[in-house]
């Protein structure tokens, strides 16, 4: 038993040891004089501490105001990065509620753009100004190639309702051509005007902000 | 001595304090100040680290009184934190600790020259070998020593089994032993 004694003796001595527990450490001790010595030391140890004294340290009252004072010091300070936390731009989640509308007025805000600028160009195209160009911006193919090298190698051979249906497609073709290639040409310039936009802004946007934020701060 | 504060009073300033009455919890400073500034002190073994350490504890303690929940004594959970603000503030500290100012309170008058200056290498002896335990089992012993907490509360604030209080206790008190041997001895021999 006296292996575990050193831990179930400090336990004996605080008053933490109950029941069974107690009871054999208890008759242990009446038959082990090593233990019970063991066990004075602990008791000369524990009476030592306590008996050490203490430094008179600052009166309670002077102490508490000191610490008063720093609270309020404390919560002054706090003040800066509760402000600089309210300031932060919000979390990339805050910002997805508003994909959806955004995305939607981009889109319109795009097509619009398009929209003007083939106006512009039809308007250019009918009064002359873009000359032979025109039919370049406006899609000038009546007919596709494909349409061609069919009608070159088997039109002899092909009935009359055969024929009408291949200009069907070959119309649908060539109006399908025209709208992509209409439409992918003034994406790429309304895209490459907003990049501009962009670009000028985000070079632009902290002397801006410092300018509006400079009188806040005064 | 400790003014009294019924536990109906401690609830009502705990309340007061989470809503922000700095008063309320001036009032609780100062009911447990010189509880919390002598367990520090035993950590640190210096008045002015202590007085730092029970600042540093006590503000720690303002910010996160919300976080305290109401119905746990009060005492554990500022014992908690005040042992923590001491080990940060002795782990800051890189010198080594100077003289204590306590070994310059001993009473020459009522002691003699001779006791007195025995009495100082004993108190000197005692803070080193108190300073010298791994800062795990002084806590514990400081704990129950000077925050006279049962081994279940120093569990509780300490965040270990019960079964690491015993051992951390028993090594801390096995040490201070094999260390203060002389001390033992003369001290035993006074008693006898």
């Amino acid at each position: 038993m006296c292996e575990n004694m050193p831990t179930l003796l400090n336990a004996y001595l605080d008053g933490e040891l109950h029941g069974q527990r107690r009871l054999e450490v208890e008759k242990h001790l009446v038959s082990c004089t090593a233990c019970r010595n063991d066990l004075q030391e602990l008791r000369t140890v524990s009476d030592l501490l306590r008996a050490a004294p203490v430094p008179a340290f600052l009166p309670a009252e002077r102490f508490v105001a000191q610490l008063i004072l720093r609270l309020n010091a404390q919560d002054a300070a706090l003040q800066l990065p509760r402000r600089a936390l309210r300031d932060r731009p919000p979390k990339p989640a805050a910002w997805a509620g508003w994909l959806v509308p955004a995305g939607l007025l981009g889109a319109w805000f795009f097509l619009r753009t398009i929209f003007m600028l083939t106006t512009a160009i039809s308007a250019a195209d009918a009064s002359g100004l873009l000359g032979q160009a025109g039919a370049w911006f406006t899609g000038g193919q009546s007919q596709a190639a494909w349409f061609v090298a069919i009608t070159s190698l088997f039109g002899s051979q092909m009935s009359a309702a055969q024929q009408s249906t291949l200009s069907l497609f070959n119309q649908v073709s060539v109006f399908g051509g025209d709208l992509f290639s209409g439409f992918l040409w003034q994406a790429v310039v309304v895209l490459l005007y907003w990049g501009w936009l962009a670009a000028w802004w985000f070079r632009r946007a902290p002397q801006l902000v410092n300018v509006t934020a400079a009188p806040s701060q005064s | 001595m400790l003014a009294t504060l019924t536990a109906e009073t401690e609830a009502d300033l705990i309340i007061k304090s989470q809503q922000g009455d700095r008063n309320a919890f001036g009032e609780l400073v100062r009911h447990y100040y010189p509880r919390v500034v002598n367990v520090v002190y035993r950590m640190c073994g210096e008045a002015a680290l202590a007085e730092d350490a029970a600042q540093e504890a006590f503000l720690r303690a303002w910010l996160h009184i919300s976080s305290f929940r109401r119905g746990e004594p009060l005492r554990n959970w500022l014992y908690r934190i005040a042992v923590n603000a001491a080990l940060d503030i002795l782990r800051r500290r890189h010198e080594e600790p100077a003289e204590d100012e306590t070994l310059q309170m001993i009473p020459e008058q009522s002691l003699g020259p001779e006791a007195a200056l025995i009495e100082k290498e004993r108190l000197a002896l005692l803070q080193q070998a108190m300073r010298s335990l791994p800062e795990a089992a002084r806590s514990a012993l400081v704990l129950r020593e000077y925050g006279e907490l049962s081994y279940q509360e120093i569990a509780s604030v300490l965040d270990i089994p019960i079964g690491t209080v015993m051992s951390r206790l028993s090594y801390a008190r096995n040490r201070l032993r094999e260390v203060l041997k002389e001390q033992i001895l003369q001290a035993e021999s006074e008693y006898v």
